[in-house]
């Protein structure tokens, strides 16, 4: 039993190792993206639509606002949840 | 110069901080381990050029996970069982 | 929890106003520095919970009570989503502001310029709302964490 776990334990390290290195050899250059029309629009753009001279928060409420919205919910739910398990009683 | 010396300690670091963080015993060292981490995690992102992500890294990371963590800690026990 | 010593008490009152200035300018310059709503808002609930740990959570739920808290939050989410909805006109998230001459409605030049902080339309309003919100969120955690943490400890 503990021979076969090791066995799959190794084999699931193997193959992880494997496509780490290819990934590593295999990655593009840093700040050289295989398509970068939508980062060059967005940089063109964003100071002239939306106002903002921070593009990254243009980005992240307006072209992307559906995105922050759900991170929004997540913390909400979080949040809820949270309150909800330690919530003091009430009959105290 | 010294962009290049950060671009290789950094991540070195941050392996060696995590690697700590689990080995030790003692739950609140652990917690303080992650902290370093997570402040290092939080320098690797400014010298890629990300001072959001830094700053959230940062804020987040090396100091509300830390309380929640000592809190928990507080709550329950301090040594991890063998 | 009890409070802390006095040294500690004293260096967290004396630090304290310069975090949460810190992280309201980051909030509030959110359209034009590096940083927004989520990472004001962590910095803030930070500060927050450097005065939970410094005094005790007692101290803290006799100046903000947990459903303060939660309606602050609520306040946040519901302002967001409405911000949203007003640019139904056009699309969800239209930003409308922009370009009229209300609040926040000016354009900056184009290229690198020193920053105005009317511009940018409803992206300040929505970083304002979503900082409320995670200051308010991510401090709830904190808190109610540390009371039912310090409750379970006198019971034993």
């Amino acid at each position: 039993m503990k021979n076969a776990r090791n066995l799959i334990a190794a084999t699931a390290l193997a193959i992880c190792a494997v496509f780490l290195i290819f990934s590593s050899i295999m990655m593009h250059p840093f700040g050289k993206p295989s398509d970068s029309s939508m980062d060059d629009y967005i940089i063109s753009n964003a100071q002239n639509e939306t106002g903002a001279n921070n593009a990254v928060t243009s980005v992240v409420f307006d072209y992307r606002g559906f995105d922050t919205l759900a991170e929004a919910t997540v913390l909400f739910t979080a949040v809820a949840g949270v309150i909800m398990l330690f919530r003091r009683e009430k009959h105290e | 110069m010294i962009e290049m010396i950060l671009h290789a300690a950094l991540p070195i670091l941050i392996v060696v901080t995590a690697i700590i963080a689990v080995l030790f015993k003692d739950l609140v060292s652990a917690t303080i381990a992650l902290a370093a981490m997570s402040l290092l995690l939080s320098l690797e992102f400014y010298i890629l050029q990300a001072p959001d992500v830094a700053i959230a890294e940062a804020g987040v990371g090396a100091c509300l996970t830390t309380a929640i963590l000592i809190i928990s800690i507080k709550a329950t026990k301090r040594m991890e069982d063998e | 929890m009890s409070e802390m010593s006095k040294i500690v008490r004293t260096i967290s009152n004396s630090l304290f106003p310069f975090i949460m200035i810190y992280g309201l300018y980051v909030i509030m310059h959110g359209h034009l520095t590096p940083g927004g709503g989520f990472q004001g808002g962590a910095v803030v609930a930070s500060g927050c919970a450097l005065m939970l740990v410094a005094y005790s959570s007692g101290w803290v739920f006799k100046k903000v009570k947990e459903s303060d808290l939660s309606v602050l939050e609520s306040i946040g989410a519901i302002g967001f989503i409405s911000l949203a909805f007003l640019g139904i006109g056009v699309t969800f998230f239209y930003n409308f502001l922009v370009g009229s001459n209300l609040l926040f409605g000016e354009i900056p030049p184009a290229g690198p310029n020193t920053g105005n902080l009317n511009t940018a339309g409803l992206l300040p309003l929505m970083n304002l709302s979503v900082g409320l919100k995670v200051i308010a969120g991510l401090f709830a955690i904190v808190a109610v964490m540390a009371f039912v943490a310090s409750r379970g400890m006198r019971k034993k």
